[in-house]
């Protein structure tokens, strides 16, 4: 059951990106996450979601999901979202489902508005 | 301080560059509790350096709902008194994870600088190039010089450097909850821009049972009265602005949050392409954003048509002007024509009236019981970091909540009995 995201719902609370931070250093910090809200177009309100998974990129842009196989030749799939001083999207480590918590993945418990979901 | 800590203050002397730094002392925090709370004291000790002294809450950029507030304390050049400005969106958390709790900034500097705060250092740059620019083209080159487009940036656009007492610090390229002119000292301090970015980490005293509490917390927000509402409309809505939702509604894009924040009042709107526009704009700056209905308010009960008043508040943003103070000063001056209005923006002054320190009034008081009742949920909000706005509209985070995570968080001994204290101090 992956992680999925809705962007229509999402509204870049960044609350996901801090609780995938915490479960992987046990602290509060968002350089470790494996989702992480795209927020480099803030001027033209183009924000999205990225997610790592083992094999796949979950891109949830406004317009739609998708998901892309790591590997292909994309520029935007290594870019990681735009900024320079932030760990890139391919060096992070792949969603785990939170497979050590027994309420499962935290990036859903924390949505505000219900945006995360498993499928 | 040991946890949601970095365990520094900077403190910058404009004048000769120098930087030194200090450790934030335990004490100060079980005594002060937070941003404001902390903040103020500090002002209280550099005070012979006319300081502006930046902090985030003792929850900011933790898992507590809404936990996005940073503040701005300083002597405002409009009141003459100690004020704290807030500052959200992405703002608190990048400051958060900077490297530093506090950062004061004394004194001015002998030329156009900026400051970049960035992963526990602080640097003091030139901003010659910078100076003059409008604040859009201001923070767009300083995250192109830096190569990060996230930087988060306060800054000081034109009116502040033309020494207009509607200059307000902006926040990217938006407005902040400074109504205080703190644009202005900025510029006086020819300070052009505060750049933060930081990746930072914050160990927990009690993690498990903190976020823990954070999660109940969270439930039960999601169960109250803003369930499921969102954006500048709904917010209107509930402080009696009529039909205010259906004249913003043909500019909406998306309404979006501040950090960790439940309620999306942030609402773009689109004025220079189709706001039904899912795929990126390919226009470069096609709207502005609308973080509080106050000067959109006063621009429509000017009779503003909503794209008029739009285009307006986006003509404050690029030159840092408090849009609510120049609504209303064109508005004394019998200038209510949107083309008489943007005319008036360039060089425009005047006297802000109705300012009462020592929290700005951008969180709206409609959303509050009483003036009483604002007043300490302010301090509240303030000194532990949480989102203003939504303070006044979530009463399921509550001070007992708030002080008890400030307890797990930190591992000190903070207590209802510290937050009164720091309440009535702040509130005096």
């Amino acid at each position: 059951m992956a992680i999925r995201i809705d962007p229509e719902k999402c509204t870049a609370c960044m609350a996901c990106e801090l609780a995938c931070g915490y479960h992987r250093d046990d602290a509060f910090a968002l350089i470790s996450s494996c989702v992480v809200v795209y927020r480099a177009r803030e001027s033209k309100d183009y924000l999205g979601v990225l997610l790592k998974e083992e094999e796949e990129l979950v891109i949830a842009r406004p317009e739609g999901l998708e998901i892309k196989r790591i590997g292909a030749t994309d520029e935007e799939q290594s870019s990681g979202g735009g900024d320079a001083s932030a760990k890139p999207m391919l060096l992070r480590e792949a969603c785990d489902l939170c497979e050590d918590r027994e309420e499962g993945p935290l990036c859903l418990q924390v949505c505000p508005v219900d945006a995360i979901y498993q499928d | 301080m040991e946890y949601l800590s970095s365990d520094k203050v900077a403190v910058i002397d404009l004048a000769s560059g120098e930087v030194s730094e200090d450790e934030l002392s335990e004490d100060l925090v079980a005594q002060r509790i937070g941003g404001a709370g902390v903040t103020a004291a500090l002002y209280e000790q550099h005070k012979d350096g006319d300081p502006i002294v930046l902090g985030a809450g003792l929850l900011t950029g933790t898992l507590t709902p809404a936990s996005s507030l940073a503040v701005m304390t300083a002597k405002s050049p409009l009141t003459g008194t100690v004020v704290h400005a807030p500052l959200t969106q992405y703002m608190g958390q990048e400051l958060k994870y900077s490297g530093f709790d506090y950062i004061v900034i004394r004194g001015a500097a002998p030329e156009p600088s900026f400051l970049w705060i960035h992963d526990g250092i602080a640097d003091m740059e030139p901003a010659g190039d910078l100076w003059g620019k409008d604040v859009w083209s201001a923070v767009q080159a300083v995250r192109q010089q830096m190569g990060d487009e996230l930087i988060q940036v306060l800054g000081a656009g034109p009116a502040a450097e033309k020494g207009s007492n509607l200059a307000q610090v902006m926040v990217n390229q938006w407005a902040s909850g400074d109504r205080f002119g703190l644009g202005k000292l900025m510029a006086a301090k020819n300070v052009k821009l505060i750049a933060v970015r930081g990746m930072g980490l914050l160990e927990i005293a009690e993690d498990d049972d903190f976020v823990t509490r954070c999660l109940e917390i969270l439930g039960q927000v999601k169960s109250g009265a803003w369930a499921g509402r969102q954006g500048q409309g709904d917010l209107g809505a509930a402080l009696g602005f009529d039909d205010y939702a259906a004249w913003l509604e043909p500019l909406v894009h998306r309404s979006h949050s501040s950090f960790n924040t439940p309620f999306a009042y942030n609402t773009f709107l689109f004025l220079d392409d189709d706001p039904s526009l899912l795929e990126e704009s390919a226009q470069s700056e096609p709207g502005v954003l609308l973080g509080d209905p106050a000067a959109a308010g006063v621009l429509r009960a000017m009779g503003l048509a909503a794209a008029d008043a739009a285009a307006v508040i986006k003509a404050c943003a690029k030159a840092g002007l408090d849009a609510v103070a120049a609504a209303k000063v064109c508005q004394a001056q019998g200038k209510t024509a949107a083309a008489e209005i943007q005319a008036a923006l360039e060089g425009i002054d005047g006297t802000v009236v109705g300012l009462s320190g020592p929290f700005s009034d951008w969180a709206p008081q409609g959303l509050a019981s009483d003036a009483a009742s604002w007043k300490r949920r302010m301090a509240v909000a303030y000194i532990f970091g949480i989102d203003p706005i939504f303070a006044l509209m979530a009463p399921e985070i509550s001070e007992e909540g708030l002080v008890e995570l400030a307890a797990l968080g930190t591992g000190l001994e903070i207590t209802q009995d510290s937050l009164d204290a720091v309440v009535a101090d702040l509130c005096g």
